[in-house]
């Protein structure tokens, strides 16, 4: 627990310190000023933005979930551009639960923050738990996302384009939303479509327990594959 | 402390093995050096020593036990050097101590401030390690290495890239922790610090290894035995050793001239490594 908090503390220092990692701290801000002023105000003036509430509600959700998976993602390619990650090869720390226990802290910060938005937000009544348990699931999209960004990537450049495609495959499956109801659920190869399908049943009044279980159990699967390769190849 | 037998790797997807039934053994307070050109398979085979790449055959024991067995206590028992600074360069030196020792057990951790002063890094302890000069980053790669006190050392390259003056402090700071003990496994490909610093040297190329000796015994047995002396105004002359004492022209040599220096021929480590692996070094 010290050493996570070691951890979690050096790498708020390297967010704090780099500039352009910083500003993306403001990202839930703009979320929350979007969602519960610019979105109101949009609906006043035009009335027809009305029927796309729940859209805009889900993608932003999803899209709080870049903020830290770009920091972190960027903090762990620096990590290896410049053979830090090699030190922590050497020490005597389980790789897996250290690669793990590392990323807990800006999951569940992302979870609250979802949850915070879900709360706060002045166009439905949600349910406080069904709520809680569809920002959890979408707090994984950040460990599953920065492990893969950096798997795939050798360097910051490599990374700011994996980045590119990652952010297009969380959001890709609101398409989901306006095809065919036969063809919903091609989208489901993609994890966040899973939370996307969540939130939608949950706004709905509905119940999502099913593709909540989905959606954590294929999480689980992506998180144990990403950890592992992550293990195998970060520290060498 | 280290035994290493019939060690041989070959990295995923590749053809050829990059090491080809190693052996070799480390004693305890020893300094051993591995030379060799890159990629002759140094760095591989301490990757493999300290637990960063598996899946060797042959067998590795360290302390009397199989390198397998060791869990991850085994780096509690070990230091890193690596050849390149790698540190967090937005932390301090000392942030970047401090997060690395908490993976530490507190009773054998060295204190932080005892290790920049060790190193003359005392003044720079809270300034971002990005405003440090390369110097400054090897040394501190030096004291996280040995920030826990560990029995075995590995070091890459330690003076790889280094001015004189800082090339000189590692290499006595890598001579002051055999003095206290500790078992030093160095790679290299500078002849000269192998020479100074290291007990035993092998000579690795090709992932073979070619000889494993006392840098001054493989010196002398590939030298010429004999002195070489020059004197003011004369062509240089050259005695056997054997019997030097008796040698009346040698003892002529030095009564009757004024002597400039009389030196042994024995071989630089260089001139050994070429004549046992046919290889240059810094080719």
């Amino acid at each position: 627990m010290k050493q996570l908090l070691k951890v979690s503390t050096a790498d708020f220092k390297l967010i704090f310190r780099d500039p352009s990692l910083r500003i993306f701290l403001f990202l839930p801000a703009l979320i929350f000023l979007v969602i519960n002023i610019f979105l109101p105000y949009l609906i006043s003036k035009f009335e027809g933005v009305n029927e796309y509430v729940s859209y805009v509600l889900i993608v932003a959700t999803i899209e709080n979930t870049q903020m830290f998976g770009f920091i972190y993602s960027m903090v762990l390619i620096e990590e290896k551009e410049t053979e830090v990650a090699r030190v922590y090869g050497v020490l005597p720390v389980s790789k897996m639960w250290f690669v793990l226990f590392r990323l807990i802290i800006p999951c569940l910060i992302t979870a609250l923050l979802t949850w915070a938005i879900l709360l706060i937000q002045p166009f439905y009544s949600l349910a406080i738990m069904p709520s809680l348990v569809f920002s959890i699931l979408s707090g994984l999209i950040v460990p599953v996302y920065v492990l893969g960004i950096t798997v795939l990537s050798r360097n910051k450049m490599q990374g700011m384009i994996w980045i590119k495609i990652f952010n297009i495959a969380v959001v890709l499956p609101i398409v989901a939303f306006f095809v065919p109801d036969s063809f919903t659920h091609v989208f489901g190869i993609l994890p966040s479509h899973w939370a996307f399908q969540g939130l939608s049943d949950i706004i709905d009044g509905g119940s999502f327990f099913v593709n909540a279980i989905i959606g954590f159990a294929y999480f689980l699967i992506l998180l144990t594959v990403a950890v592992r390769k992550f293990s195998k190849i970060h520290f060498v | 402390m280290i035994k290493v037998n019939n060690l041989s790797f070959t990295y995923p997807r590749a053809s050829s093995p990059v090491l080809q039934n190693l052996n070799f053994e480390i004693s305890e307070g020893e300094i051993f050096g591995f030379l060799g050109p890159s990629g002759a398979g140094k760095s591989t085979t301490q990757k493999i020593l300290y637990k960063i790449l598996h899946n060797f055959t042959g067998e590795i024991h360290i302390k009397d036990k199989p390198l397998g067995q060791w869990g991850k206590e085994y780096f509690e028992q070990i230091g890193v050097g690596f050849e390149l600074p790698n540190h967090y360069l937005k932390l301090t030196g000392k942030e970047n101590l401090a997060l690395f020792a908490s993976f530490y057990n507190k009773n054998r951790l060295l204190k932080v401030t005892d290790l920049f002063e060790m190193v003359g890094l005392q003044d720079s302890i809270h300034k971002k390690v990005e405003t440090y000069s390369k110097g400054m980053k090897m040394r501190l790669n030096f004291i996280r290495a040995i920030m826990n006190d560990p029995d075995i050392l590995f070091f890459d390259e330690p003076t790889a890239g280094l001015d004189p003056v800082n090339g000189h402090k590692i290499k006595e700071y890598i001579v002051n922790l055999k003095n206290q003990g500790k078992t030093i496994f160095i790679t290299t490909h500078d002849m000269t610090t192998a020479d100074e610093i290291c007990d035993r040297v092998a000579f690795i190329v090709d992932g073979k290894l070619r000889v494993t000796e006392a840098p001054s015994t493989l010196k002398f047995r590939h030298g010429e035995n004999q002195v070489k002396v020059e004197a003011k105004g004369k062509q240089p002359a050259k005695f056997p050793l054997e019997h030097l004492g008796q040698n009346a022209g040698f003892l002529e040599f030095i009564s009757t001239n004024e002597l400039l220096r009389i030196n042994t021929m024995e071989a630089t480590l260089e001139e050994v490594f070429i004549q046992v692996t046919g290889k240059a070094l810094k080719a």
